[in-house]
């Protein structure tokens, strides 16, 4: 842990780490205005910095180009997706025949490991039908619950947008 | 009661079916995954539901923002517990040969 910290210190700033702190550093600049408007800024936009920054030096992660549209766009599609799932469980738990086939479907991660991979996982509990249990296989395989076997249609179209999203090459449909 | 008033207390309401319906399924589902899924997917629309009543009942931009803020940090924390379970479920119910889904 030492060593990979000495070694992520010595190459900062590069422009990968500059990347990651500037996205970083503008995404905690929106919660704080989202929270306390834009009073308090002179606090709000150091504070800010400094989480940004400690954390490009601890735990930086992979800076992606942004595309403010696309995640409107993800945005719409995952708040129908969600509206979409919790309808179709609640009608599943209130049906007198309780309809549901539930079995383990293994799925194969075509998205790139970090963030999109983090972002599939946590997500696909929130789609119609399905619900993450363990990431086999180095990232690349997603051991998925569904409530009936037609459900894992759902991640497919999940990494479909999420490829998209960061400008990952698509999985094939 | 005002328009608004009125259009908020029916989202308020259809976010507290959405929580009952969840509630249900969890008494009624089989199994650890299956009660998973009816809490993490309904509670996260009525949840949802609430927030959009709420910020109707405000109409305060501000207080909307937060409810928003408040609704992804609920997303996150459910979206994440439920896949902790879920994996330490199957991880204590898999006997060891079967560490694989293939």
């Amino acid at each position: 842990m030492v060593t990979k910290n000495a070694h992520q210190l010595g190459t900062w700033p590069t422009a990968k780490s500059l990347a990651w702190c500037g996205q970083v550093f503008v995404a905690l600049t929106l919660v704080w205005i989202a929270l306390n408007g834009f009073e308090g800024l002179y606090a709000g936009v150091p504070a800010a910095f400094a989480a940004a920054a400690l954390g490009t030096l601890y735990a930086r992660g992979q800076p992606y180009p942004w595309h403010p549209l696309r995640w409107l766009v993800f945005a719409g599609f995952f708040l129908l997706e969600s509206v979409k799932g919790g309808t179709d469980v609640a009608w599943r738990a209130l049906h007198p025949a309780l309809k549901i086939e539930p079995e383990f479907q293994p799925y194969d991660i075509e998205l790139p490991p970090g963030l999109p991979t983090t972002l599939l996982t946590s997500l696909v509990s929130l789609l119609p039908g399905t619900l993450s249990v363990r990431l086999f296989e180095h990232e690349h395989v997603l051991n998925v619950h569904a409530l009936t076997p037609s459900a894992i249609d759902s991640v497919r179209r999940l990494e479909r947008m999420l490829g998209w999203v960061f400008g990952a090459p698509r999985p094939n449909p | 009661m005002s328009v608004e008033e009125g259009i908020a207390l029916l989202f308020l309401l259809a976010g507290c079916a959405f929580y009952l319906a969840g509630t249900i399924g969890l008494l009624r589902f089989p199994d650890v995954f299956c009660r998973l899924h009816a809490l993490t997917k309904a509670d996260n629309v009525g949840l949802g539901l609430v927030c959009v009543g709420l910020a109707l009942l405000s109409g305060q931009a501000r207080v909307a923002s937060m409810l928003l803020l408040i609704w992804l940090v609920g997303l996150l924390a459910a979206t994440v517990s439920a896949h902790l379970i879920a994996r330490h479920a199957y991880e204590r119910d898999a006997p060891p040969e079967h560490e694989g889904p293939s």
